[in-house]
């Protein structure tokens, strides 16, 4: 079973409406410049593993507060055992979100078909074709399973969100539009800003991150593909 | 006999026989901007007016002090300086209580210089200019007044020592702070003593919300701290019938900004200022008759008045969601929305709550209040509470009679105990006790002094106060509480038991008994005193770098175990009240359970203080975590605080603290953060507070 990298007891950023309890699995098949975890994908064994049932003791204990438990890293559905992890949680009456970059359609499938999951987070890192995800992904990626993933997720009936870091250099306007198109009719979207001083991509480090408005009239002009639109600044 | 030594008059005393004046070509300097010629009688005269002293004495301590000046060879000397030379003399005569009556009280040249030229550091409320080194200025004589005139010498030397802190010394002439509504200002209009003009009831809301503008802002000359204003709203809202949205937005913003931009009122300050506001209509002024335009009720009740007192206070949420011109949160007037039982059942809450959680991610100036079972408060200050008593609740019924006011706050200095106490038990609460006692002294000595200028009524300092419109005195001195604060629970528990609140649940424990054991004294001291003394969580802006500064110097090696904050810079603190180690790792919901177990015992404020840094959380989150706070837990009040950095180039605010504008790369930034409970500029900071602002855990500072 995945080793659990890093915990966060509560927090009120990672699920809307949610209060969670947050963890992070290790490594990861992307290497995206803007990553802000990336010591969690590179060097994971500088982190201590923590236990599961240090965590369990926790979740118990604050189940007056906690409605969910995050799982996110790296990326969580490179893990084996991924599913019997989330469903320790979930048998403690626990809701789940899932956060992944979609690679794995198979992986989010059978976790959706198990009832293992009730949200999932995907990120979409650009516009659905071969060189524009590879810039932003930092590897070559096989678009059709990102796809796969999208359709699956907008028929599936389970709550679930696409999300975009907006970096600048790296997506221009016409690329976020493109994306909301490519994902026309989905629940949600949702456009994040990219934070500069934790990039993976020293270069990335020095950029200027856009402003909240411009992020918000971006939305704007995605507004009319989905159902709705929200900036994470 | 003994005299009355403040009011001047010594009968018979002015009649002494005056001796020849001694034919000498040497010039005094006097305080009064005249230069006189050297005259031996008017030290004579000065200890007859002043002091207690015999006549012979004062004739042949004035002949001893011409001897010194003749042979110092001078030229010209300075009133002050003979002062100093006479109270010499009297020292030598051992005549000390004397000496005492004769001081003089003033500030050094070199401390004057920087207080005109240097930022004030000991309230970050205070910008640099005339008018606020008027303020320090005056404070320091008057503190020096107080610690001599007003309180007795053991109580003075606690406080000197450090042993307890009386806050306030520099507005001795004041109570300390004043919660009230607007009724008093509908009912009545603006009727102030010693006033040049008069104004009746406002008959319209944009003259009512200036008319308690300017009455905050006389309130904010008489009191030391803060002036709250309970059901704003609901108050407000029998003169908003009928206007539209555009209106109820600029009323709001006439309020807001109004109440933040009097930083050009007293001594530079803005008027430390609250509004209580309610979603729902409180159950105690539900069937209360609505006093509406012309200070005329209206035939119906302040229940009858709820959509109004809704609309506006979404609009007053907008206007705090945008902010500044730049987009900065607004410092002051600080909204506490009260969380009831009632609140949770009234249409609308969901909708109301996710705005105000909104302000609170975007701005962080929502203070949530909870009020749970049949509690009912006026909250103001940082944290402080007016817990409605029964006799309150009767008063509900006319509310222009509800005024309460804490006359003062006197903080325990915590940690010293246990250093005094060395390990012993019975010791610790011992001294303790001994403690509280020297504080209800102390409330007693500060009643005592306010009551005699409240009983020289409209002719006398206090006249605003003393006026009387409704049959009693706008101060209601038998209403007025007296706090008792604490500071540094858990050094001190971390000193006596070696282990901080949260390392240990016998730290804890330890930690929750000594807030008892003060509830149980404070409670008995009240009895006995005829004083209702509840205990406060003490800001402690200036206080927690005081103590731990003056614990240093008496006790370096206890002290230096425990104090927080960075020794090599002098940037120490004690932690306030009693809070958790700020720089722990406890997670929100553990900080709030676990502090909040200390609120109950603390009637008159208890806080949680949730720092973001640059954590943005979801409103909704936000509103299920506040939601799951009053159902779960005991916690009084919080409050989540972001930081910002405002760029004074760009002019645009950014999130989290930073020596740069992420914008446009100016080091020409301001920071901007809670320091206790109200927003300011860091640069306005003390070194004490720097150093608990770089050991605050932040919620983003959690996780990978």
């Amino acid at each position: 079973m995945a080793e659990i990298k890093g915990f966060i007891k509560t927090s009120m950023v990672d699920w809307d409406g949610k209060v969670t309890s947050v963890i992070f699995l290790p490594n990861c098949n992307f290497r995206c410049p803007m990553c802000h975890n990336y010591e969690l994908i590179l060097n994971p064994s500088k982190y201590q593993s923590i236990s599961i049932s240090d965590i369990k003791r926790y979740l118990e204990m604050h189940s007056d507060f906690i409605d969910g438990v995050v799982i996110t890293g790296g990326e969580p559905t490179i893990h084996k055992g991924l599913g019997s992890l989330i469903k320790q949680f979930k048998d403690m009456g626990f809701q789940i979100k899932l956060d992944t970059n979609g690679s794995f359609p198979n992986v989010i499938k059978n976790l959706v078909e198990r009832e293992l999951v009730d949200y999932v987070a995907m990120d979409i890192k650009a516009p659905l074709t071969d060189g524009k995800y590879k810039k932003v992904a930092g590897i070559d990626v096989e678009i059709s399973r990102i796809r796969e993933s999208v359709d699956y997720l907008m028929k599936s009936g389970i709550e679930y969100e696409f999300r975009t870091t907006v970096v600048p250099t790296l997506h221009t306007e016409g690329d976020i539009i493109e994306i909301a198109r490519e994902i026309e009719g989905a629940k949600k979207f949702v456009l994040q800003k990219f934070e500069p001083k934790n990039a993976m991509d020293e270069r990335l480090r020095k950029l200027k991150p856009h402003d909240a408005s411009y992020l918000r009239q971006l939305a704007e002009k995605c507004k009319c593909f989905v159902s709705k639109i929200k900036v994470r600044a | 006999m003994i005299r009355l030594r403040d009011d001047g008059y010594r009968p018979g005393r002015e009649e002494y026989i005056k001796e020849d004046v001694t034919d000498f070509s040497l010039f005094v300097r006097t305080s009064n901007e005249e230069i006189h010629k050297w005259d031996r009688n008017k030290i004579t005269e000065a200890l007859l007016r002043e002091t207690d002293i015999s006549e012979d004495a004062a004739v042949i301590v004035a002949k001893e002090v011409e001897k010194l000046v003749f042979n110092l060879n001078l030229e010209d000397v300075t009133a002050p300086l003979i002062r100093e030379l006479t109270n010499a003399k009297l020292i030598e005569y051992g005549l000390e209580h004397i000496r005492k009556q004769h001081t003089r009280l003033g500030v050094p040249l070199y401390d004057v210089r920087k207080i005109i030229l240097n930022q004030n550091k000991e309230n970050a409320n205070v910008p640099h200019g005339p008018e606020a080194t008027n303020l320090t200025l005056a404070e320091r004589i008057k503190k020096e007044f107080a610690l001599i005139e007003v309180f007795s010498h053991d109580v003075a030397d606690a406080h000197m020592r450090g042993d307890i802190h009386l806050h306030d010394l520099g507005m001795i002439d004041r109570p300390y702070c004043s919660g009230q509504n607007i009724e008093y200002v509908k009912k009545f209009g603006l009727n102030l003593p010693n006033a040049i003009s008069i104004a009746k009831p406002a008959k319209h809301p944009e003259v009512l919300i200036e008319q308690v503008i300017k009455f905050s802002a006389a309130l904010q000359g008489h009191f030391a701290g803060a002036i709250g204003w309970d059901a704003f709203n609901i108050f407000l809202a029998p003169y908003l019938v009928g206007v539209d949205d555009r209106r109820m937005k600029q009323l709001a913003q006439i309020l807001v900004y109004e109440f933040a931009q009097q930083a050009v009122a007293r001594g530079g300050q803005s008027i430390f200022s609250d509004i209580n506001i309610y979603w729902e209509c409180p159950k105690h002024f539900e069937d209360v008759p609505a006093i509406g335009p012309g200070g005329k009720f209206t035939g119906n009740t302040y229940a009858d008045y709820v959509e109004e007192a809704q609309k506006f206070a979404l609009a007053l949420f907008d206007v705090y969601y945008e902010g500044d011109a730049q987009g900065r949160p607004f410092f002051f007037p600080k909204p506490n929305v009260h969380l009831t039982e009632k609140f949770f059942k009234t249409e609308g809450y969901d909708d109301f709550l996710y705005k105000i959680s909104e302000v609170a991610s975007e701005k962080g100036n929502t203070y949530y209040i909870f009020d749970r079972g049949d509690t009912a408060k006026i909250s103001e200050c940082c944290r402080l509470a007016f817990q409605l008593r029964e006799e309150d609740l009767e008063d509900a019924k006319e509310p222009w009679k509800m005024r309460y006011s804490a006359m003062q706050n006197v903080t325990i200095n915590l940690p010293r105990i246990a250093y005094e106490a060395k390990g012993d038990d019975t010791r610790l609460f011992e001294i303790l006790r001994d403690r509280m006692e020297l504080a209800a002294r102390a409330h007693l000595q500060k009643k005592a002094f306010i009551e005699k200028l409240l009983n020289m009524g409209k002719k006398g300092p206090l006249a605003l106060l003393a006026m009387d419109l409704d049959g009693e005195p706008y101060y209601r001195l038998h209403r007025a509480t007296y706090l008792i604060g604490m500071l540094g629970l858990n050094e001190m528990v971390q000193s006596h038991v070696g282990e901080e609140l949260h390392e240990s649940d016998y730290a804890y424990l330890f930690g929750l008994k000594v807030i008892a054991f003060m509830k149980k004294v404070a409670d008995e001291l009240g009895e006995k005193y005829n004083l209702h003394m509840p205990l406060e969580q003490t800001p402690a802006e200036s206080t927690a770098y005081r103590l731990a500064m003056l614990d240093m110097k008496y006790y370096p090696l206890q002290a230096s175990a425990v104090v927080k904050g960075n020794k090599k810079r002098g940037e120490i603190y004690y932690t306030n009240s009693t809070y958790l180690n700020i720089s722990a790792p406890i997670d929100p919901i553990e900080r709030v359970k676990k502090e909040g177990v200390f609120h109950p015992l603390i009637e008159a404020g208890a806080i949680t203080h949730i720092w973001l840094g640059e954590a943005r959380p979801d409103p909704e989150s936000i509103a299920s975590f506040v939601t799951k706070t009053f159902k779960n837990t005991q916690n009084a009040q919080i409050t989540f605080s972001p930081e910002f950095t405002s760029c004074l180039d760009c002019n645009r605010t950014s999130r989290g603290l930073m020596d740069r504008c992420p914008y446009c790369n100016s080091s020409n930034v301001e920071g901007i953060t809670r320091v206790t409970g109200f927003f300011s500029k860091i640069s306005s900071w003390n070194k004490g507070k720097i150093g608990e602002l770089r050991d605050r855990r932040r919620e983003s500072s959690l996780g990978v």
